[in-house]
Parts: structure tokens; C-alpha cells; sequence
């Protein structure tokens, strides 16, 4: 549940970030599509390690174990 | 001309494909062939062709106007060094090109050189001569000491023979003594004696020579000059001696001479008398003043002459390296004799095709000339250059490709998603926000100042520097962000997202060091959980956790490369590479790891133990038994049996219907043609004295099998390494953390312990330098590296072709930086 919320709002944050994109740096329309690939691909990334980490946290296999306090 | 070119699979986009080139030939009268090539230059999109690339230079239309050039590059490097040995330095030059005429300065450098010249051979004299002079005084001082000395105490020896005299020894002999002693003074045979400067060290041998070749019929006195003198010779400090030497005869006066001379040691003429010395001595004090009355008068007027020269140093220079450089172009067209005009042939972006007419519009009213010139474009089958229009920020970027190869003309750019993922593949290896926000304050700096910077002229490190201003800032922001996500500010992992998700088993945390905490809350939202550091398991955990995410994304990449090439595919309309290379690479890949990936995201969603290494090594050593505590979701034997065999059968796939299919076409392509082949062979050698084109093809069978062999194998055997050394991404991070945590622990939190101001202090010290040297310099070379090995290797030879040259235009704007 909350896995699908975080996803939701990056993928929101990418769409705000394009049309933000879109509107300061509008040159022509290949130059826009270079910079909506851009922002695209650069929140697909940190979409994925973030999921990446979090996922390997939902059920874990190995738990900490606190070290020894002096 | 971009006959293949066509639809892709999506609508242009910028910096994807390279511009479309196109051949153009342009025909010049005589009279305008100058000012076009000029305003050509300034436009900077033609990238002009050797036609006269068999002539020697010296055969080339225009090699007299080059030698001039060179003649004047040689005047003004002269003045530059006169102007930098004087300490003068040449004006900046940022205004506009004024128009000056090459003749005028031609003339004007060669008035300046003679005037220089001169100057300086008369500064050369006056110099000489004052050393000479203050080394006659120098002569004049320690040889007047020496024979004063010796006229004393040769008064006192006459005194004491005299007194002698009175004692009165042997009647019979005395009076003889006393005659000749008597005698002696007034009938003594005649001394001749020379003076002047040899130096120490040559001194002893000097002394020794004489002796030898007069057989020791000489008399030497020498004396040590204290300070260093410089030698009129030279012109530098040297060590000396003045010597006397007292000779008889003038067959030792020669030999003398010679020998003085071979030793380099300078005479100087010396009187006996002391009226005539002290004469000498003011005579020449006098001479030395006025010498360096004149000598400074000179030297002040030659600075005067180089600072004139210094103001227009620069506009000079600029016009000279400029007029060459066009007179270089000019020699690459050739010379149409009869139509008394020159063709020029040069590549050229189809973009750029109205503003050179405009260019050449210009030159011709500029010049007054009857006739225009003319421009039309030609076709060839020459692979054009490849040129991409780029900005300051993808500059960078689009240099770091270039570095391992240009791409091939319109061949997918590989630096479209360079840009996004380089910088984020470094921030998974440096994952640090407390590093990261370090690095975006040193490159903010760059950044603000870059208009005062990139005039100046900075090192080579800080030039490469700025030159990644922003390659290294979009590294730092997604470094802040992979190091929210590692929880790592300076190692230090802060709970800034909610509570830590684990807690203790029971209320007294007995077990907490021994089977360790529950998670009990729900997973921590961004990141991995800042429990973790400094605890027993925190190795094994993140280990893991790195691990798989470096497979993840290195699969992830890799299927971006494969893409890539099907991009590559579509636009150059090759149905072959689409069916007998795209689709069994993206079979073979997915079904091998992108099914491991699968896997390791299905173990992570149900918890299950199984191991994953197991799971693959049982999946091809004995597919069809029972999958026991391997299980990992239902059908599992079914799916790898299928995975397994489709990835078996696409290695067959893609190494033998290529080669086949390929002959097929190109026997299809020719088979019209091989009854006029005669008439071919002529035109093709006339489009190959233009320019080199392969009017014929050849096809080999067995070199293209041979090929596509060596592709299917490299992508097999790749398929595993390149995804094994995606596993660098965790080995360097592992690194980094490892190395953040011993400085933060062993160095400041020892400081810290040991409640002294200095300690503390030292600590800090300690602590900066080596997070700055360390963590932040080296790592940050060492991680842009393997991002960049990640990205040439492993995500390029997907797809990546890049035998293709580069877009080098005729153009002004680089000369500023030329020859320095």
C-alpha cells in the first residue's frame, strides 16, 4: 500500500517536473522531446533504487543485530 | 546525402541522431575566393575537403602568401619573447576585428624587427664595453696594491744591503758586491710585464703552463678577486683572478700571448708609474659612468618600442594566424584554369545551406565582382561526418562518448541518456549526502562563475574541471539523493523520514546483541533503515541489498542497449537486425537474467529463504528434477524449462539466418547488374578520382559469417560478464561507506573522546584533509571512472558502432587558442 503511494507521487513529481521542464525551456519541439526524456529517464532511475531498497526491506531475511556497548 | 535515413520509431528528437550532412560544391571567381573563404570562416559550418591533396606545399596556388604569413608569425614570436624577457606584456585584445591590411602590417613588422634588431646589437656593444671597463679597474686596483707592495719592499731590501754594507765583511770582495750591487738597479735587464684577468679556476693551470713553456723564467703573482665579475665574452658572473706576470725576452712574450689567449684570460695594458695609474684609474671611473648613463637611456628607449608593440601585438596576431588560416583553405580548392575561378568541396549541416548563399552573397558584393559565385550539392555514397549540435551543458557529455568513438553518421547517440544515467550510476557508487552537498558547493562555484572563468586561462586540472562544471553537478545532485536513500550523511544515518522500523524482541532488549531486533512498525519509507549502522549484521544486510540492486540495474541498462539497437534497426530500415539480432539478444538476455531479476524481486515481495544462486545453478545443471526448497512460486519448473529452451534456441538464431539472408540480398541487389558491369567500371573510376567513393561492393561469405560469429559469441559470453561487473556499482559503494565510517569513527569520534581542545582540534584537521583527499577527490575519480568503464563497455557494445569522424568546420573562433 504504501509502496503504490510512493510510487503515485514520483510519478507525479516527474509529470509536474516535464510540464515545469516544458514551460521554462520551451525551445522547438525535438529539443523538448530531448528534455522530456531527459526528466523521464532520470525519475524512472530514482524511482527504481528507491523501490529497490524498499522492497528489500518488506520482509526481511536478516535482522539487525546490535553490537556489543562498551 | 542521408539516403538511408528515415522513420524512426519515434519523432525527432535533438542530439539523437546526427544532423544530416550533405556535400556541397562551391564555385568562386578569383577576385572573391578571398573574402568568401573569410566570411565562410566566420560562419563556421563548412568542413572543407583536400582537393589538392597530391601537390606537395610547395606546389599549392598559394604557397607564396603562406610564406609570408610565416615569415610574419616568425616577427611577432620574436617580439614576444623580446616583450617577455623585458617584462612587457602584450595588450588584451576583445574588440572587434578592425580591418587592417595585411600589407600595411607586413611592412610595419618589418620596420619594427630592423629598429629591435638594431637596439639590441647596440645594447650588446655598450654592455660589452662596460664589462670590459670594469674589469680594467678591477686590474688597475689589485695590480697597482701589488706593485706598490713590491716597491716597498724593495726600498726596504736596498735599505738593509746598505746597512750591510757598512758592516764591512771581505776587503777584497766587498768591493765587488758592492759594485755590482750598486750597479745592479741602474743596468738591470729589462722586465717586461702583462696584466689582466684569467679565470679561478683555470688559474692554477694557467700558472703551471707558463711556467712549463718558459721554463721557468717567469714571475707570477696572482690575486683573488672577492665578488664575481662578468665576463665581456659571455655576458655572465664568473670567478677571477688578476695576475702580473714579469717576463725577459720576446720569444716569451709571445708564447705568453698565446697562451693567455687560449685560456680566455683579457689583458689590460698597466703602467709602472703611479701618476699614470691614478690617471688611468679616474679616466676610467669616468668612462664606467657614462657608459651606464647611456646604456640605461637605451634600454628605457627599447621598452618604449616594445610597449608600442605590446598594444597591437594581439591584433596583429590574430590577423596573421587568421590570413594563414584562410590561405591554407584556399590551397585546398582546386584551380579551375580555363574558367578562372576556384572549386571548393566541403561537407556541410543541410541546415546551414541558406546562411552560406547569404556568406556567399556577401563575399561577392564585397569584392565587386561581375559574376557570383555558385553553390550546388552533390551526391556521393561517402559516409558523411558526424556532427551534433550541442549546448554548454551537453557538451561535456557529448565529449565523454566521443572519447571512445564518434558515432558512425545518424547512428543512435548514445549520449541522450549518457547525460541521465552516468551521473546516476557515479551516485550509486558514491551514495553520500553529506559528500554529495560538499561537491555541489565546489561546483556551484564553477558554475556561477563561469563567464569570468572561461576567459581566463586556468591549469589543466582546473581546465578539465570546468570543462565537467556540469557533468559533476548533475553527479552531486543525484549523489544527495542516492545518499538519502543509503541513509549516509558522513556515514552518520539520520531517522529523517519516521522511526526506525525495528525495535526490541521484550522490554529489556536482552536478545538485542545475541538474534537482534524485530521489525514491528511498518518498513521505512525512503531508505534503507538507520538502524542498521554499526550493528553485527549490517554487512551481510547491505551486501545483499547492493548485490541484487546492482543486477537489477545493470539488467536494466543492458535491455536499454538492446533498445537502443532496435532503434538503430528501425531508422535504418534493416528487417534483418530487427528479427535475427534484436529479437533472440532481447530473448537470450531476458530469459537468463531477466528472469534472475524477476526471481530476486519475487523473493524479496514473499520473504521465501530460498537461495537464489541455487536456483540458477540447479536451473541449467538438472532442469527437469523437483525443485524442492528452491521453490519460489508455483509453475516455477515449467517457466525455467521454457525460459531455458528459448534461450538455447536463440543462439542458433542469432548466429545463422543473418549471414544467409544477407547474401540473398546482396545477390538480389546485383543481379541485373553483372552484364553492365563494363560500362560501371568506368564511371566508378571517375567518381573515385573525386573523392575516393567505393563505387563497388564486395561480399565476401565467409567474412560476414565469420563476423556474425564473433558478434553472437561476444554477446553470449557478455551477456554473463557484463552483468558480473555490474557488480562493481556495489563493490565501490561498499567502499565508500567503509572508508566514511573508519575516518568518522577512528578520527573524529576519537577525538571527540578525549576532551581536549587541541586534540579535538588536530582531529578536525585530521578529519577534513582526509574526507577532502580521500573521499572526496579519489573517490570521486575512482567512482567517474567505473561509471564510465559501465557505460563504454558494457552498455554501448549493444549497440554502439561509433567508427564514424567527426564535424571539424572551418572556423575562426579556435584560433585564439592555437600555438601557445
Amino acid at each position: 500500500m504504501a509502496f503504490l503511494v510512493t510510487s503515485l507521487i514520483f510519478a507525479v513529481v516527474g509529470i509536474i517536473a516535464s510540464v515545469f521542464t516544458r514551460i521554462c525551456f520551451n525551445q522547438g519541439p525535438s529539443t523538448n522531446l530531448l528534455h522530456f526524456t531527459l526528466v523521464i529517464t532520470a525519475t524512472v532511475c530514482c524511482w527504481l533504487m528507491w523501490a529497490i531498497v524498499y522492497i528489500a526491506q518488506m520482509k526481511p531475511l536478516i535482522v539487525p543485530i546490535l553490537s556489543e556497548v562498551e | 546525402m542521408a539516403e538511408i535515413g528515415g522513420g524512426g520509431c519515434c519523432p525527432p528528437m535533438d542530439l539523437m541522431r546526427s544532423e544530416p550532412m550533405q556535400l556541397v560544391q562551391v564555385i568562386v571567381p578569383m577576385e572573391s575566393a578571398h573574402l568568401t573563404v573569410s566570411y565562410l570562416g566566420d560562419l563556421g559550418l563548412v568542413q572543407f575537403k583536400d582537393l589538392n591533396s597530391e601537390k606537395s606545399p610547395f606546389q599549392r596556388t598559394y604557397a607564396a602568401q603562406i610564406k609570408r604569413c610565416g615569415e610574419m608569425a616568425r616577427k611577432l614570436r620574436f617580439f614576444k619573447d623580446q616583450m617577455s624577457k623585458a617584462g612587457v606584456s602584450p595588450k588584451e585584445f576583445l574588440g572587434k576585428d578592425v580591418d587592417i591590411d595585411l600589407d600595411d602590417v607586413e611592412v610595419k613588422l618589418g620596420e619594427l624587427e630592423a629598429e629591435l634588431s638594431e637596439i639590441n646589437a647596440n645594447n650588446d656593444k655598450l654592455q660589452r664595453s662596460y664589462n670590459e671597463l670594469m674589469e680594467y679597474k678591477l686590474v688597475l686596483e689589485k695590480a697597482g696594491e701589488f706593485f706598490a707592495s713590491a716597491h716597498r719592499s724593495a726600498t726596504a731590501q736596498q735599505s738593509e744591503t746598505e746597512s750591510q754594507q757598512v758592516v764591512g765583511e771581505d776587503a777584497l770582495e766587498a768591493p765587488l758586491l758592492q759594485e755590482e750591487k750598486s750597479v745592479d738597479p741602474t743596468k738591470q735587464v729589462k722586465l717586461g710585464f702583462l696584466t689582466g684577468l684569467v679565470p679561478r679556476e683555470k688559474s692554477m693551470v694557467f700558472e703551471r703552463i707558463l711556467f712549463r713553456a718558459t721554463r721557468g723564467n717567469i714571475f707570477i703573482r696572482q690575486s683573488v678577486i672577492e665578488e664575481s665579475v662578468v665576463d665581456p665574452n659571455s655576458g655572465e658572473k664568473a670567478e677571477k683572478n688578476v695576475f702580473v706576470v714579469f717576463y725577459s725576452g720576446e720569444r716569451a712574450k709571445s708564447k705568453i700571448l698565446k697562451i693567455c689567449e687560449a685560456f680566455g684570460a683579457n689583458r689590460y695594458p698597466f703602467s709602472e708609474e703611479l701618476s699614470k695609474q691614478a690617471q688611468m684609474m679616474t679616466e676610467v671611473t669616468g668612462r664606467l659612468a657614462e657608459l651606464k648613463t647611456t646604456i640605461s637611456a637605451g634600454l628605457d628607449h627599447r621598452k618604449i618600442l616594445l610597449e608600442t608593440i605590446g598594444d597591437k601585438f594581439e591584433q596583429w596576431n590574430l590577423k596573421v594566424r587568421k590570413e594563414k588560416a584562410i590561405y591554407h583553405t584556399l590551397n585546398m580548392l582546386s584551380l579551375d584554369v580555363t574558367k578562372k575561378c576556384l572549386v571548393g568541396e566541403g561537407w556541410s549541416p543541410v541546415f546551414a545551406a541558406t546562411e552560406i548563399q547569404k556568406a556567399l552573397q556577401r563575399a561577392a558584393v564585397d569584392s565587386n565582382s561581375q559574376v557570383g559565385s555558385i553553390f550546388q550539392v552533390l551526391r556521393t555514397k561517402e559516409m558523411p561526418p558526424t556532427f551534433f549540435r550541442t549546448n554548454k551543458f551537453t557538451t561535456a557529455f557529448q565529449e565523454i562518448v566521443d572519447a571512445y568513438g564518434v558515432a558512425k553518421y545518424q547512428e543512435a547517440n548514445p549520449t541522450v541518456f549518457t547525460i541521465v544515467t552516468f551521473p546516476f550510476l557515479f551516485a550509486v557508487m558514491f551514495g553520500d549526502w553529506g559528500h554529495g552537498i560538499c561537491l555541489l558547493l565546489a561546483t556551484m562555484y564553477l558554475v556561477l562563475n563561469e563567464r569570468k572563468l572561461s576567459n581566463q586561462k586556468l591549469g589543466d586540472i582546473m581546465e578539465m574541471a570546468f570543462g565537467g562544471r556540469y557533468v559533476i553537478l548533475m553527479m552531486s545532485l543525484f549523489s544527495i539523493y542516492t545518499g538519502l536513500i543509503y541513509n549516509e550523511f558522513f556515514s552518520v544515518p539520520f531517522p529523517l523520514f519516521a522511526p526506525s522500523a525495528y525495535e526490541c524482541r521484550d522490554a529489556s532488549c536482552s536478545e538485542a546483541t545475541t538474534i537482534g531486533l524485530i521489525k514491528t512498525r511498518d518498513t521505512y519509507p525512503f531508505g534503507v533503515d538507520p538502524v542498521w549502522h554499526g550493528t553485527r549484521s549490517e554487512l551481510p544486510f547491505l551486501n545483499s541489498l547492493k548485490m541484487k540492486m546492482s543486477i537489477l540495474l545493470g539488467v536494466a541498462q543492458m535491455n536499454l542497449g538492446i533498445i537502443m539497437s532496435f532503434c538503430n534497426a528501425k531508422f535504418f530500415k534493416s528487417a534483418v537486425n530487427i528479427w535475427f539480432q534484436f529479437v533472440p539478444q532481447m530473448i537470450f538476455l531476458n530469459c537468463l537474467f531477466g528472469y534472475l531479476s524477476a526471481l530476486i524481486i519475487i523473493k524479496w515481495c514473499t520473504g521465501s529463504q530460498a537461495d537464489l544462486y541455487h536456483v540458477m545453478i540447479y536451473m541449467f545443471l538438472s532442469p527437469m528434477e523437483d525443485l524442492g526448497e528452491n521453490q519460489l512460486f508455483p509453475h516455477q519448473k515449467t517457466v525455467q524449462l521454457t525460459f531455458l529452451f528459448l534461450a538455447l534456441i536463440s543462439v542458433p538464431w542469432m548466429l545463422l539466418p543473418k549471414p544467409f539472408i544477407l547474401k540473398k540480398q546482396h545477390e538480389a541487389r546485383h543481379q541485373g547488374q553483372s552484364y553492365a558491369q563494363l560500362e560501371e567500371t568506368d564511371e566508378s573510376l571517375q567518381v573515385e578520382t573525386n573523392g575516393g567513393a567505393h563505387g563497388h561492393e564486395e561480399f565476401e561469405f565467409s567474412e560476414i559469417f565469420v563476423h556474425q560469429l564473433i558478434h553472437t559469441i561476444e554477446f553470449v559470453l557478455g551477456a554473463v560478464s557484463n552483468t558480473a561487473s555490474y557488480l562493481r556499482l556495489w563493490a565501490l559503494s561498499l567502499a565508500h561507506s567503509e572508508l566514511s565510517s573508519v575516518f568518522y569513527e577512528k578520527v573524529l569520534l576519537m577525538a571527540l573522546s578525549f576532551n581536549n581542545i587541541l586534540i579535538l582540534i588536530v582531529g578536525l584537521l585530521v578529519f577534513i584533509f582526509a574526507t577532502v583527499g580521500v573521499l572526496l577527490v579519489m573517490e570521486t575519480l575512482s567512482a567517474f571512472l567505473h561509471a564510465l568503464r559501465l557505460h563504454w563497455v558494457e552498455y554501448q557494445n549493444k549497440f554502439y558502432e561509433g567508427d564514424g569522424y567527426k564535424f571539424d568546420p572551418f572556423t575562426f573562433t579556435l584560433l585564439g587558442n592555437e600555438d601557445e
